[in-house]
């Protein structure tokens, strides 16, 4: 606990414990790749939990949300117990949030706390404590860590030039209970208005459109399920985007990024709306504009094709 | 922007009529348009409480009806019939009749918690969809729906391996709804992928498709939570009868 106390957040987040979650090994292989490379440009170290499971997403939680809350504890019962990690870092929204909806669960509802423990002593692990490691996101850790100063500094390819419509997603500030640090006054997240990807993305030069629905929903629950509602959610971020005069959309969330590169090609076939908007991880923008290429941050991962654009802007 | 509701009145409930008189009173026409009396005699007092016991709907009474989940919701903007606040409503009244107007739209809800960050009592209306949702499908209102099967064929295999892999659930999930897989959006998106993706990664991404990527030692945990799914699987049937119903009917038969 001293620890935590006596070192900054610049000190506590530059060696963390990287949660990378199934998404980030699959779909959203590109935002694992490009996260790993700016980490390494930057000198912080990420240290991978060991033998990680299933964060339990919306999916366990729609079965049985004191099942996503063990799943998740057992995640940051690793890092604390048995790397003694005290910071957890996840870049996948998903995951993010399901960790913090964890954390607030085990604190609050003693109900949760007795099935985590019995599940936890069951599985053969020790059981999770609340407070025992902070959450935090890619966006945290790199605003934290290194700050828009230090950023700056570090500019190769400055972004200027480039439009971006910030997108956060839901999952990365609602509800607002289970984020406690956030909309905690100057300096700290905003649940209704977040702006950390605008700050991070600003001081590496690039020009953030008035965008209104950074925290608008994709559908991406329902992608596969009700892929037409989703389609009409999306195609509405997309058109919003273009008509704010965005070239790119800014994703931080593996979910909603292929949300929005999958109906962007379905709105088109299925709605007649075409749009041109490039959808690019924010951890591949930065890296870009550390001066790494565009293969070493995943761009060919990406389903949409961005490599013409981001060669016209001096990016390679 | 006011809240849209459904109307009270349904339009089968409206009488309009050409020539009447009543009494010596002529009451014909749109200015003395008659509204059908409306009777609910098929309470369900318990509904609050089924929809109370299943995961997500424990918040339920805290309701005051403020209204703020609906005017946030994500899905009401494209269909106003889509109304958390008034089903929230119907639920405690016991109203069940009136609910299942609504089954067929309950399960839309995409979680976006708008109505969770809103709400001044802390009811979690998302969760309680997802309970309503739930309680539809467990009482035999509507057949699962496309959203509950891919959330079992999720956690199926999160149960099974302590992982998922992205393209194995798509997979299943389209094999068990009997979808197609080659939908023209698909085969759209893969040549997307295929433009850029150097060989190699392909091939990894097919192994991840066929070998499930896995948690060691994961016995002990899968053992723990299937014994507590079926714990609670009990536990809900109990909760709302199904037992009492399936004896029932055998008695019938």
């Amino acid at each position: 606990m001293s620890d935590k106390q006596t070192k900054t957040s610049k000190q506590k987040y530059a060696e963390v414990a990287y949660y990378p979650g199934c998404a980030l090994e699959g779909s959203g292989h590109a935002y694992n790749r490009s996260t790993k490379a700016l980490g390494k440009a930057l000198g912080l170290k990420l240290k991978e939990v060991d033998n990680w499971n299933c964060c339990g997403a919306m999916e366990v939680k729609n079965i049985d949300p004191k099942l996503q809350t063990y799943l998740s504890s057992r995640v940051m019962s690793i890092a604390a117990n048995k790397m003694n990690m005290d910071v957890v870092m996840a870049p996948c929204n998903g995951c993010y949030h399901n960790l913090k909806r964890a954390e607030w669960d085990l604190e609050n509802e003693d109900k949760s706390k007795e099935v985590v423990g019995q599940l936890s002593q069951k599985a053969g692990h020790e059981t999770y404590q609340a407070g025992q490691v902070e959450t935090i996101h890619a966006l945290d850790w790199i605003k934290d860590a290194i700050g828009e100063e230090g950023l700056k500094e570090r500019v190769k390819n400055s972004l200027k030039d480039v439009k971006i419509a910030n997108y956060y997603g839901c999952m990365y500030t609602r509800p607002r209970h289970i984020f406690p640090e956030k909309d905690a006054g100057p300096g700290t997240e905003s649940t209704s208005k977040p702006h950390f990807m605008d700050d991070l993305l600003a001081a590496a030069g690039a020009e953030n459109v008035d965008f209104p629905l950074k925290t608008a929903c994709c559908g991406g629950a329902h992608t596969l399920s009700d892929s037409d509602t989703s389609t009409r959610l999306v195609a509405n971020i997309l058109q919003t985007a273009e008509a704010a005069g965005a070239e790119v959309i800014a994703t931080e969330c593996p979910t909603c990024h292929s949300g929005l590169e999958m109906h962007q090609i379905r709105a088109a076939k299925t709605l007649g709306i075409k749009t041109h908007v490039k959808i690019i991880y924010f951890t591949q923008l930065l890296g870009m504009a550390l001066g790494l290429k565009p293969r070493a941050v995943g761009l060919q991962e990406n389903v949409s094709d961005s490599f013409a654009f981001v060669k016209e802007k001096g990016l390679t | 922007m006011p809240i849209h509701e459904k109307s009270l009145i349904r339009p089968e409930n409206l009488e309009v009529h050409e020539h009447l008189e009543i009494e010596g009173v002529d009451v014909s026409g749109h200015w003395s348009t008659f509204i059908e009396s409306r009777v609910v005699s098929d309470y369900n007092e318990a509904l609050e409480d089924e929809i109370a016991a299943l995961p997500g709907g424990e918040h339920i009474h805290r309701c005051w009806q403020c209204g703020s989940c609906t005017n946030s919701c994500t899905v009401n903007e494209l269909n106003p019939d889509f109304n958390p606040r008034y089903w929230i409503y119907l639920i405690r009244m016991g109203m069940e009749s009136e609910l299942l107007r609504d089954k067929d739209i309950i399960w839309q809800c995409v979680s976006c918690h708008k109505c969770t960050h809103v709400c001044p009592r802390d009811v979690v209306p998302e969760g309680v969809m997802k309970a309503t949702s739930h309680w539809l499908e467990l009482k035999g209102h509507t057949p699962k729906s496309h959203s509950m099967i891919f959330d079992e064929v999720f956690s199926e295999q999160v149960f099974a391996t302590g992982k998922i892999e992205d393209g194995r659930v798509i997979k299943r999930f389209f094999k068990r709804t009997g979808q197609a897989l080659h939908q023209p959006w698909m085969v759209e998106m893969v040549k997307g992928m295929l433009r850029n993706l150097p060989l190699g990664l392909l091939t990894r991404m097919g192994l991840a498709t066929l070998v499930a990527p896995k948690t060691r030692g994961w016995g002990d945990a899968r053992a723990a939570i299937e014994e507590y799914v079926e714990e609670q699987e009990a536990y809900r049937r109990k909760a709302l009868g199904l037992d009492d119903l399936v004896q029932a009917a055998q008695r019938e038969i």
